[in-house]
């Protein structure tokens, strides 16, 4: 082995490992960044909220009526609705692509848009 | 000479045949799709310094093929042979400009050949995820690299002891 | 001279680079053909939540495809309808409120519905029973009191209960197909589809969507969930079973793979339910006791007609589980699950060994 053998295995290795280090770092910041749970009313989207923050936010409609959304440990789900049947405050969390919860008094949909994906294209319910 | 030559690139041929035969039945089992030891190069490296470059491509390319039909199926030969055709062009320069020794014209031999099949892969399989592999290939080629091109100078010796092209 | 020096350095990059470009532009032709998912959800169709899912190259031609489905869905939701007149529109409504007066002139669609529940009633040994409306509204208006104001939650009278159920005749309905007319020839009897009407609206819209070359599409109509094909690559439409545990972190009891033309649909007491003195009573009334079902938290359903797939879940709810498991094990291409209060999963023989995924 040469002296520039050993200079080029080292600058490789070194890049190499730099290339990791650097991906881990964007990795962090936007795969778990990536899921966020869309509200819409009536097929308006009203606003989105990542997955990867933990809030309580009440969602109130023009007729007084509300859900209250919550994420938190990457999941979400509504903790609280003025509408009757009490589906959407009943129904599990959420947190893969393309899971729903949904408030049919309140025209209302929670969707995961991103994220990970569960590889179901449909549930009963 | 020239049947003398032929002979030795038939030799070759075979030997790098059954290096990928072993290479094939012994998957390097560390979870990383693609990644290989690469002992195959070692055919290709030893046939490079005694017999030179033309050579050294014919050899690659009909291994390559060989595997191919014999093991595996076109899309896994597109992979091989674009990881080889890249692997070779890093190895014929680093060669020619002469200030590398056969260990380092090897690790560059072993970490473009996994550059060249993340390339393919990705453009196939349309998945920039498969990037995320990269560094981890580059690693395990430079240390297969190392070994190879160690070896591959003792045999390379040793042939020339016995044999003149 | 030059150039032939490096020549054989040259190659090898040559035949990479020619490699790369055959991949790239063999991709960019073929690229025209690729198939995206979509997803389009709405909930103005059957008071329910509608889902399709399809593959098409951009997103205008899913939406054609999402439309024509929609169009058919909202049709067969006007005639179907039993709370809601739509103008020009004579639907299960007109006929309720006509009963004992005169018969109505309905749209084919009525009567094949109507036929097709009355069969099933004999099938399922009366245990969906479309003429139970009278029975069925007394619970509604219960429910829907109770659900909005749990301290005014009460049971219907009793009473009023077995009288209503004095009018739940199915041979009082009167067709007249040379007419098209139905007739309810008892004044105080009602229709309520509601366990026919969407799964047979499912099918029929599934027919037509095929007739007009639409593939790969999976429908879920309030959970009642269809599939015309496969997913785009061939692979199997995968579903989730809800878990009637609707505390629990895990979404979905068992994943499910269907093939073309098998549909799924759950029935439980997890959804639509209200409370009486701390006690739950759900939606599924059954016709022998005039009281909710309580047997099981859900029972699920495969089958090959969407249709069927709907009244043989209410009926086995409304059953024990050695009735149902008997009634399944007598048909061909039904299999069944059975979710008990306590969480203990039972099975029909093929239901896992045909679909469950793990």
């Amino acid at each position: 082995m040469k002296k520039n053998d050993i200079i080029l295995i080292a600058v490789i290795l070194v890049m190499a490992i730099a290339v990791l280090l650097g991906m881990r770092i964007w990795q962090k910041s936007s795969t778990d960044g990536d899921a966020v749970a869309v509200v819409t009313i009536d097929g308006n989207v009203y606003g989105q909220y990542p997955l990867s923050e933990d809030i309580t936010e009440k969602i109130e409609l023009p007729d007084g009526s509300y859900n209250i959304l919550s994420i938190s440990d990457s999941y979400a789900s509504v903790i609280e609705a003025s509408c009757p049947d009490q589906i959407c405050v009943h129904h599990n969390h959420i947190k893969y692509q393309g899971e729903t919860i949904v408030c049919l008094p309140n025209k209302l949909v929670v969707e995961i848009h991103g994220g990970e994906d569960n590889g179901i294209d449909g549930s009963t319910y | 000479m020239k049947s003398k030559r032929i002979a030795f690139l038939g030799l070759f041929v075979a030997l790098a045949f059954v290096l990928s035969y072993i290479e094939f039945m012994l998957p390097l089992n560390i979870g990383i799709p693609g990644a290989k030891i690469g002992i195959a190069n070692l055919a290709v490296m030893v046939t490079l310094y005694t017999v030179g470059e033309k050579n050294a491509i014919a050899l690659s390319i009909i291994r390559v093929v060989l595997v191919g039909l014999t093991f595996g199926n076109i899309s896994m030969m597109m992979y091989s042979l674009a990881g080889a055709a890249l692997s070779l062009f890093a190895m014929l320069l680093a060669r020619r400009i002469g200030k590398f020794s056969m260990t380092g014209v090897s690790v560059l031999g072993g970490v473009f050949h996994n550059v060249g099949q993340i390339i393919v892969a990705m453009l196939v399989l349309e998945t920039k995820s498969l990037f995320y592999y990269l560094p981890f290939l580059i690693i395990v080629g430079t240390i297969t690299g190392v070994i190879i091109g160690i070896v591959s100078s003792l045999i390379t010796t040793r042939v020339k002891k016995i044999m003149t092209f | 001279m030059k150039i032939k020096k490096y020549l054989s350095v040259i190659v090898p990059l040559f035949l990479f680079i020619a490699l790369i470009t055959g991949i790239v532009i063999y991709r960019s032709v073929s690229e025209q053909g690729q198939q995206i998912r979509y997803t389009a959800t709405f909930l103005d169709v059957f008071d329910t939540r509608t889902e399709i899912v399809g593959f098409a190259k951009n997103k205008d031609e899913f939406a054609k495809k999402a439309q024509l489905i929609k169009d058919e869905l909202i049709r067969y939701n006007q005639l179907y309808d039993i709370y809601n007149d739509y103008p020009g529109i004579n639907n299960i409504k007109t006929i309720n409120d006509n009963a004992g007066i005169k018969p109505v002139k309905v749209d084919p669609e009525i009567i094949s519905l109507i036929e097709f529940s009355i069969d099933t009633y004999y099938e399922t040994d009366g245990a969906v029973n479309i003429a139970l409306g009278s029975v069925l509204s007394l619970w509604h208006k219960e429910r829907m009191i109770g659900m909005d104001d749990p301290d005014r939650a009460k049971l219907p009278d009793y009473d009023e209960l077995k009288k209503a159920a004095c009018h739940t005749n199915i041979n009082d309905i009167v067709i007249d197909k040379d007419n098209s007319t139905v007739y309810l020839s008892d004044p105080d009897m009602s229709l309520d589809v509601g366990s026919t009407g969407k799964g047979y609206a499912v099918q029929r819209v599934l027919e037509y969507a095929r007739e007009k070359g639409l593939d790969n599409i999976l429908l879920s109509l309030g959970g009642n969930i269809s599939c015309i094909g496969t997913r785009i690559d061939g692979t199997c439409f995968r579903l989730g079973i809800q878990n009637p545990d609707m505390d629990s972190p895990e979404q979905y009891v068992e994943m499910v793979d269907i093939n073309d033309g098998e549909c799924v649909v759950s029935s439980g007491d997890y959804q639509r339910y209200y409370y009486v003195d701390g006690v739950r009573y759900c939606h599924i009334i059954d016709p022998e006791t005039l009281y909710p079902a309580d047997g099981f938290a859900s029972v699920s359903i495969i089958t090959d007609d969407s249709g069927l797939a709907d009244s043989y879940s209410t009926a086995l709810y409304t059953m024990t589980y050695e009735e149902g498991l008997e009634f399944v094990s007598k048909r061909d291409n039904v299999e069944a699950m059975w979710i008990m209060h306590d969480g203990t999963k039972k099975y029909s023989e093929g239901f896992i060994r045909k679909y469950v995924k793990k």
